[in-house]
């Protein structure tokens, strides 16, 4: 509410080589203000990569990353998540033996925290911001329908809903650039749809840039308002969704088939 | 009722802070810590209080390494050496004539440089490597010990003066059980606080993964280091206590089976849980004098290295996670006939079906 509007994420020229393998070659894409932005491709076309060397996981070989027009290629990743990128992975990586509020809560750390004296001694210094910590805990659980699970162990949790607590993790502090990498990888058709819900409904009440890595076509064309179609470790094509997936090139490329052949 | 009172703030009500549950689990909690606390002095005599004492004192230590091994998950074979490195510094202040207060910052302050010396190398290594480097500091230390004779008795070990806090003695064990508690408990509040900071999840999530700790902005080099100085100075000050209690320290006291015995206790008695860091100490401090109590001393190791095995191998979580776990099976299978039993047991719907599935 209070916050202005998200940044775009521009990517330059990009290259991104992994000894003799380019991974990503010279790519330049536009990840716009505001959108839920679905990359797609095969396997290997380096949609990972690209979330990688965009979160800072991963040395960038050549070009620029912009972020609201700021160069970030060469900063750490803490600085970026401090500048409000925050990723999520295809792996789930939760700590397995704590409740679903610790590991949503360690996500505030983008959020001020009080220096480490003041923590270790429970200094008045700490209780304030652990007030509004978990406050934005309590209201993202609830806001991804995890309420009931708050305090339960993650690995009590079926497949699904740990999808959901690293979901969590990443949305505690509304970060205006989210980077979530197949989340819905490993879930059903229900727990698929159930996801792209909770992140449509999460844009709408918290705007960001919100960049979708998936395989999934329906819930690509259902949750986003842009895709980018990358192959090879460049982009084939980007756009709304129906231009992207009506693209002869994608269809060659992404369904293994022609524009022509039957659906 | 006192939220409820503070009119005007109507949406505040759901914060997390006012969680009933926890405040209405502390109080018994805590009346039980205090009457197990209370325990010893009524019933043992001087020979057990005076063990209890060194429980208390290793219980320190335990606490610090739960922080850095059990916490963040790095593993150190020097913890013995930092007790020392308090133990030591601790007599020799009080050599030069220097009072408790003085001892026990000089305690602190080398504590924290030797912590530092350690940590660096946890910015570059982990696992096994970061254990072999720590190994190399004990054993370092242990040659200062046995090579500076003048100063701390050599191999022969040396008497340490009794600590006096007005009119308390710790070479009288009533008195030194006493002492021991107040750095104990002060050690205990801060580890069952940590958990609940930001600070303590950092450390478990780089213990669990360091990758997941980058991704949402945490300085992992820094977690560790700050681990590592927050558990040296745990253990140095438990050293200082632990010399204070003994009455005499020699190096084996804080060689590498020391260290390993500390690591022993910490996943014995669950790591990761303030409670088990004290079964832990308990465990390491009275177990071997309960097998001399039956006659075979010898047969400590055998047994220890067969517990260790077992719990290694079934219960990960220690002593502690098996309690739990025991806990949590006995609950379900009594959750639905005691319901009407409870009459004040809350409108907690969501409690009892999420448990168990059957």
């Amino acid at each position: 509410m209070t916050s202005t509007s998200p940044p775009a994420v521009d990517v330059r020229g990009l290259s991104v080589r992994y000894g003799g393998f380019h991974a990503l070659r010279d790519l330049s894409v536009n990840l716009p203000a505001g959108r839920i932005i679905g990359v797609i491709g095969p396997n290997g076309a380096g949609k990972t990569t690209l979330l990688n060397a965009i979160s800072g996981f991963t040395h960038v070989t050549d070009g620029e990353i912009l972020l609201d027009g700021r160069a970030i290629q060469g900063w750490d990743i803490r600085r970026r998540v401090r500048a409000g990128l925050v990723r999520g992975f295809q792996t789930v990586r939760l700590m397995e033996r704590e409740s679903v509020l610790t590991n949503v809560l360690v996500g505030a750390e983008r959020l001020d925290q009080p220096n480490a004296l003041a923590q270790l001694f429970a200094l008045p210094a700490q209780w304030r911001g652990r007030r509004i910590q978990e406050r934005a805990a309590h209201e993202v659980i609830e806001l991804l329908g995890l309420g009931a699970d708050r305090d339960r162990r993650v690995d009590e949790l079926p497949f699904a809903s740990r999808r959901l607590v690293e979901v969590a993790r990443v949305l505690i502090s509304y970060p205006p650039v989210i980077l979530l990498d197949e989340p819905a990888a490993g879930l059903d058709q229900e727990g698929r749809r159930e996801l792209a819900a909770v992140l449509a409904r999460v844009h709408e009440r918290h705007p960001s840039t919100l960049v979708v890595v998936e395989h999934d076509v329906d819930l690509v064309k259902n949750l986003c308002s842009h895709v980018v179609a990358l192959e090879s470790g460049a982009v084939v094509c980007a756009g709304t969704p129906d231009r992207v997936f009506g693209d002869p090139r994608v269809q060659l490329a992404y369904f293994g088939r022609s524009a022509d052949a039957p659906a | 009722m006192s939220t409820r009172s503070r009119t005007g703030a109507p949406s505040v009500a759901l914060g997390a802070t006012a969680d009933p549950r926890l405040k209405r689990s502390r109080l018994p909690r805590l009346l039980l810590v205090v009457v197990i606390a209370a325990l010893p002095p009524l019933f043992f005599d001087d020979y057990w209080l005076f063990l209890v004492a060194q429980v208390a004192a290793f219980a320190v230590a335990t606490l610090g390494l739960d922080i850095l091994y059990g916490r963040t998950g790095q593993m150190s074979l020097a913890h013995a050496s930092f007790m020392g490195v308090g133990a030591y510094t601790g007599h020799l202040l009080a050599g030069l004539n220097q009072g408790v207060a003085v001892q026990l910052l000089g305690v602190l302050v080398v504590s924290v440089l030797a912590g530092l010396v350690v940590a660096l190398p946890t910015l570059r290594l982990s696992g096994m490597r970061l254990a072999l480097v720590t190994l190399a500091f004990g054993e370092l230390l242990a040659w200062v010990l046995i090579n500076t004779t003048d100063l701390t008795g050599g191999t022969q070990g040396t008497s340490v003066d009794p600590v006096v806090i007005g009119p308390l003695d710790s070479s009288v064990p009533m008195q030194a059980y006493l002492m021991a508690l107040v750095p104990a408990s002060i050690a205990t509040l801060i580890v069952l606080h940590l958990g609940r900071t930001q600070m303590g999840r950092r450390m478990l999530i780089v213990r669990d993964s360091e990758t997941a700790a980058r991704s949402v902005g945490v300085a992992v080099a820094r977690t560790k280091v700050i681990s590592f100085l927050v558990s040296a100075v745990f253990a140095g000050v438990a050293g200082w206590l632990y010399a204070a209690v003994a009455g005499f320290i020699s190096p084996p006291d804080f060689n590498l089976f020391a260290s390993v015995y500390l690591l022993v206790a910490v996943i014995v008695g669950g790591a990761g849980s303030a409670v088990g860091a004290w079964l832990g100490a308990a465990y390491i401090v009275l177990m071997p004098q309960a097998f001399s109590l039956v006659g075979q001393p010898n047969l400590y190791p055998l047994v220890g290295g067969a517990l260790l095995a077992v719990v290694a191998l079934l219960v990960p979580d220690g002593i502690v996670g098996l309690s739990r776990r025991l806990a949590g099976r006995f609950r379900r299978a009594e959750d639905r006939p005691n319901h009407p039993d409870r009459p004040n047991h809350p409108d907690r719907p969501d409690r009892s079906t999420s448990g168990g599935d059957r």
